[in-house]
Formats: structure tokens, C-alpha cells, sequence
């Protein structure tokens, strides 16, 4: 009995430092966003993001190296927020396959909108040879591994009721670029309230699953 | 097994056009992708193709929607190659948008509104209970705890018109440069088109047939709620009436027909004669029928104003005006053709206007006549070749007033409505309570 307490003293400390540390990794995240929306990715500076989220200089290094850390962790928050909202809409999980990867790819665009500029701007990065942001540096595609691996999971149920044929781990990869085109056309969408980027995410998706039932892309 | 559709050069070719057009952002190719994906409506199509050839160029033009369905229900009003039992039908087609899965519907929303659905009524239904021109409507709950129906229009479909009237001009350049199809005519279709997209314009016309019916018990206009309203998501209270088709099942017994019929006309002419303002379509769908005989009316997207006196316009054909002098020839004449039309070409539509008095108005007959609109009346069956023989005319020698034609399809839509009801009526009785009310307005 006693040793059962003592483990459980030596746990909570650990467990507390643990939930601080998520604490402040996500006071300096909505810092530098705020900043980034108010002053533009590029002119924010890092002395400027610590002041706001109220630590040192020193510690937000601690926590991200460079702002490309920064934006890799935003994406990580929000992928990891899009499953866990689709895990408890039980609506968008019943609905046909079209209209669940409709409302997946609009509920991040929905998300995203507060900070269109730095997206933007991370989407410039991107195309550097040697950032952390392009889509095949290793960080990028550890993070997006568990993204695909939710999107392969919803078109495996597909292929198991019969929706779809069988399009494997292939399908969950034409689905991550299809994702990445449609948040470019959104980026530099101008119509009002991005109707536009909706009216093109709906019918690509209705096509794509109408040839997907008519036997693939053997055409 | 793959058909042949699908495995041909041409198959492919096909396919990939059907693709293409579904990417560029066409309203018509969305149209177009609708009509050959959908299984359903294949199967539908081939069921047309047994069916006669007016009832073909209705449900073509119907499954195209759009603004080439607009475009084709204009040219076969006035071309004079279909009968007028075709031309009556072909007056009843509504534009009408795809379909929106309820994700899609709440992403519209938030988008116009700023706010998501859920969120700006305490119920919000994401099943959407009717179909709209250019969008569908769903029901909620006001946070006031009202019944409201919420009007959505599908994404960007205004520049998917707009794109599409580009198409439509290039492709009608042929027709436009020798003058069967006027120039006029497309600036008009696109005009209406797009009018109609501005769901606040709607909203105005609302409140101002709200307002302008009012003398009409039976008559209800829903009320716009502004705040939950923009150009692209129409809040309204909400009818609960039946369709024209709901009505007609429960085969209500004669007088509750006639006396529907003598409210719809009385309606109709009121909008004529007092507001000067018409709904353009007069379409079974733009009606919902309440209990107690009210007349819910809906969907104010497409208004035309009506720049001429009709029942002076009737009463000149009437007396056969033209027969008293050049000067009151000359004036009758402007107002069918159109000021711009020489008087000489278009007096040739003289012997033709009087034999159709003579049919509508045989010179001696009681006005007070009942005239029975569900049945093949004597009179009909005699104005058809004369109608025919004038389109063709109106065609040909170009004398055609778009205001005119627009009245004369308005007319067409609200007869065949009365047809389908199979309903009688004293249409002088019911001018004279018109007049009437105007008088009592005026004053």
C-alpha cells in the first residue's frame, strides 16, 4: 500500500512538468501566431514572440529551434485536432464517403482561415531545397504519416461497404496532394467567403469518387 | 462488364470531356456532369426518348438547366416549331441547381453569413426540404423560437453563369449574326440570370409584395428576416402549405378548384395591373396552397416589372382599335412589337391579330362568359394554327418586343396552370373586382 503512494508521489511531478511544458509549448504557439497575423511571418521576430508568450528567449529556442519548428508543431496541433473532431461527429462519420472527405478538408480550411498570411508564407518556405516544411523532409512526412494513416483508415471502410474498389495506401497519398492542391487554390481564392474553393473541393470529390466507382482510373 | 462507352477511343474522349467539364467551374458542365452520372437519370432519359417530341425538347431543355436552359426555353417560345401545348410546358421549367450534401450546405453558410447554422438558429434541419433556383432551402428555429425557411444558394454560381453565357455567346455567334437569336435577347438572359443570384435583391422584392398584396386576404408573402439574411443565404418565414402536386392529390372537389382559380387570377392581375411588378415564372412551384384556401407565394427571385397598361392593352384588342384609325394602328402596334419596329413591317401582323380577336372575342359574344380551362374548348383548338402562324411571323420579321414576349409567357405559364387544375372561370368577373380594388387603391 505504502509503495503504491510512493510510486504515485514520484509519477505526479513528472506528469505535472509534462503538462507545463505542453502549457507553454502552446502559450508560445498562440503567441507567435497572434504575432504573425498582426506583423506577417517574416518581420515577427523571435524576441517578439517570447515577450508576448511570456518566457525567455532562451526557453522558446528550447522548444523550437527556428520558426519552421513553429509552424511544423502548428500543423501537428491542427492535423491531430481534425481527427479528433471527426472521432466525435458521429453525422460526418455516417455520411457517404464524398461528403466526409468534403467536411474534413473544410473543417481545416475553416480552421486555418484566421491565419491565411502565415500560411501563405510557410507555403513560400515550403519551396526552399532545405526546409523542414517541404513535403518529403522527414519531419514533414513523420507528421504527415498519422494524417495519411487516418485518411487511409476512412477509405478502407469505404472499400470494406463497397463504396469504392480497393485504392490501398495509394488512395490515402492522392488524397494528401489533393489536400495540399486545394489549400493552394484556397490561399489565393478571392471570391467572396472562398465560395469558389468550395464549389471546386465539391465537385472534384463527386468526379474523383464517381470514377473510382466506375473501375479506377483505367481510362 | 465495360461498355463499349467505356472501353472506345471515343468512350475516353467522352469521359474526359465529361471530366473537364466538371472542373472548370461551369454551372452547365456541373449541369452537364449531374446528367450523365447520374444512373437515375439515365434511366430517366431513356424513358423520355419514348415519349413525343415536345415532351423531348421540355426535358432536355429541363435536365440542362441553367442559362442554356433558359437560352433554348426563349428560342422555342418564339421560333413557332413547337405546339402550344410544348411552348405552355416548356413556360414551366425553373431553373434549378445541384444538389448540396448537408456539409456543403453548413460550409455555404458560414461562408456568406460568417457564422455556421447550428450556431445562428436554435434548429437547424441539414436536410434540405425543397429545391430552389440556384439553391435549395432548409428549415429551422429562430432563436426566438419562429419557424423559418432558409434559403441557400450553391457556391459560386454566379461566375459559373457567367462563364456559361460566355459559352453560350460564342456559341451562338452564327445565330446572332443573322439575327435569329438578337444580341438582346443573351444581355437579357444573363441579366435575369444573374439578378437572380443577389438573394438581398430578393429579399426587397419580398417586402415589396409583401406590402403591395396585402389587400388580398388569402394571400401570404413571407417575411424576411435581414439579419439572417445575405446575397447568397435568404432567411424567410416559413409556409406550411402544400405543393401544386400535394394539392391536386387530394382531388379537391370542383368549387374548391374554381375558387382556387379565380384567387390565382385575381392574383395575377393584381401584380399586372396594381404593382405594375410580375413574378417571371409562373410556375406551380412558386405557389404553396394553405388549408383554410390561402395562397402562400414564394421564391421572388425572378421579377419583371410591367412597363405598359395591360388592360389598356386589352381593351385596345378588344375594340379592335386598329380598325379606327392609322394613329391608334400605330400605337397598338408599338406596344406588341415595340417602338423601334417600323409601322410598315409590322402592320403585317394586322389580318393575324384580328383573326385571333375574332377567335378570343367573336364579335356579339357575352364577356361574361365561363370559361372552362380544363377542357379542350372550341375556341383553343382554332387559336393554335393562328398562334403558331403568329410566332412564326414575330420570328421572322424580326418584330419582336421582349416585354410582349415576356407578358404573352407569363400568360402561357398561369393558363397552363389553370389547365392542370381543370378548374372554370368568369375571367371578366373577376377583372372587374380587380378594377375595382385599383379604383379603391387609387383613390
Amino acid at each position: 500500500m505504502k509503495k503504491k503512494t510512493n510510486r504515485a508521489r514520484a509519477v505526479r511531478p513528472a506528469g505535472k512538468r509534462t503538462q507545463n511544458k505542453a502549457k507553454t509549448k502552446q502559450a508560445i504557439l498562440a503567441a507567435a501566431l497572434a504575432l504573425f497575423a498582426e506583423k506577417g511571418f517574416y518581420r515577427a521576430t523571435t524576441k517578439e514572440v517570447s515577450r508576448q508568450a511570456g518566457v525567455a528567449e532562451g526557453t522558446l529556442f528550447n522548444y523550437f529551434k527556428t520558426k519552421e519548428d513553429l509552424a511544423l508543431y502548428f500543423f501537428e496541433q491542427e492535423q491531430a485536432e481534425i481527427i479528433r473532431w471527426y472521432a466525435g461527429d458521429r453525422r460526418v462519420q455516417r455520411a457517404p464517403l464524398v461528403e466526409k472527405l468534403f467536411a474534413i478538408i473544410q473543417h481545416l480550411l475553416d480552421r486555418l482561415t484566421p491565419y491565411e498570411e502565415f500560411i501563405g508564407a510557410v507555403y513560400l518556405r515550403a519551396l526552399a531545397p532545405a526546409s523542414k516544411l517541404r513535403p518529403w523532409s522527414l519531419q514533414s512526412q513523420a507528421q504527415n504519416l498519422r494524417y495519411l494513416k487516418f485518411i487511409r483508415g476512412i477509405l478502407a471502410e469505404a472499400e470494406t461497404d463497397g463504396d469504392i474498389p480497393r485504392v490501398g495506401d495509394f488512395g490515402a497519398y492522392a488524397f494528401g496532394l489533393f489536400h495540399l492542391a486545394i489549400i493552394t487554390y484556397w490561399l489565393q481564392d478571392r471570391s467572396r467567403g472562398k465560395e469558389q474553393t468550395l464549389a471546386l473541393l465539391d465537385r472534384c470529390l463527386k468526379v474523383g469518387s464517381h470514377l473510382l466507382k466506375q473501375g479506377g482510373w483505367d481510362w | 462488364m465495360k461498355s463499349a462507352q467505356q472501353t472506345s477511343t471515343l468512350g475516353r474522349g467522352f469521359r474526359l470531356g465529361r471530366l473537364g467539364f466538371s472542373l472548370v467551374g461551369s454551372y452547365l458542365g456541373y449541369q452537364m456532369q449531374n446528367l450523365l452520372l447520374g444512373e437515375g437519370d439515365l434511366a430517366r432519359r431513356k424513358a423520355r426518348l419514348q415519349q413525343n417530341a415536345s415532351r423531348q425538347v421540355r426535358e432536355e431543355l429541363g435536365a440542362l438547366k441553367g442559362p442554356a436552359m433558359k437560352l433554348g426555353q426563349m428560342l422555342s417560345l418564339q421560333s413557332g416549331a413547337l405546339s402550344v401545348d410544348a411552348l405552355a410546358e416548356l413556360a414551366q421549367l425553373q431553373m434549378q441547381a445541384p444538389g448540396m450534401h448537408p456539409s456543403l450546405a453548413r460550409a455555404q453558410f458560414k461562408s456568406a453569413l460568417g457564422t455556421y447554422p447550428e450556431e445562428a438558429f436554435r434548429q437547424f434541419d441539414p436536410e434540405p426540404f425543397a429545391a430552389a433556383s440556384l439553391g435549395q432551402v432548409h428549415r429551422a428555429v429562430t432563436h426566438g423560437g419562429e419557424n423559418v425557411a432558409v434559403k441557400i444558394q450553391y457556391p459560386a454560381i454566379r461566375l459559373a453563369i457567367e462563364n456559361d453565357c460566355r459559352l453560350l455567346r460564342s456559341a451562338t455567334l452564327p445565330t446572332r449574326l443573322t439575327g435569329h437569336v438578337p444580341g438582346a435577347l443573351m444581355d437579357e438572359i444573363q441579366r435575369g440570370l444573374l439578378e437572380e443570384t443577389d438573394y438581398l435583391r430578393e429579399a426587397d422584392n419580398l417586402d415589396f409584395f409583401r406590402a403591395g398584396l396585402s389587400g388580398l386576404p388569402y394571400v401570404t408573402v413571407p417575411r424576411v428576416y435581414r439579419q439572417l439574411s445575405s446575397d447568397r443565404v435568404l432567411t424567410m418565414s416559413f409556409i406550411p402549405g402544400k405543393t401544386f402536386s400535394d394539392w391536386l392529390q387530394a382531388k379537391p372537389a370542383q368549387p374548391a378548384r374554381d375558387e382556387l382559380a379565380a384567387r390565382l387570377i385575381e392574383l395575377y392581375e393584381t401584380q399586372q395591373r396594381c404593382l405594375r411588378r410580375l413574378h417571371a415564372d409562373q410556375h406551380p412551384g412558386n405557389y404553396l396552397f394553405l388549408p383554410d384556401g390561402g395562397i402562400g407565394l414564394i421564391d421572388f427571385g425572378c421579377v419583371k416589372s410591367v412597363p405598359f397598361d395591360v388592360v389598356e392593352l386589352r381593351r385596345c384588342y378588344r375594340q379592335r382599335v386598329w380598325q379606327e384609325s392609322e394613329a391608334a394602328a400605330r400605337k397598338y402596334l408599338s406596344l406588341v412589337c415595340g417602338p423601334h419596329v417600323p409601322y410598315a413591317r409590322a402592320r403585317r401582323l394586322l389580318p393575324l391579330l384580328e383573326q385571333m380577336a375574332d377567335i378570343v372575342y367573336p364579335p356579339g359574344a357575352s364577356a361574361d362568359r365561363v370559361i372552362d380551362f380544363g377542357g379542350e374548348a372550341d375556341w383553343e383548338q382554332r387559336m393554335k394554327p393562328v398562334q403558331a402562324e403568329y410566332r412564326k411571323r414575330l420570328l421572322r420579321d424580326k418584330l419582336i418586343n421582349p416585354d410582349f414576349a415576356f407578358l404573352i409567357r407569363a400568360d402561357m405559364g398561369l393558363h397552363h396552370l389553370l389547365h392542370q387544375l381543370r378548374a372554370r372561370a368568369n375571367l371578366s368577373e373577376i377583372w372587374r373586382r380587380v378594377d375595382r380594388a385599383q379604383t379603391r387603391g387609387e383613390s
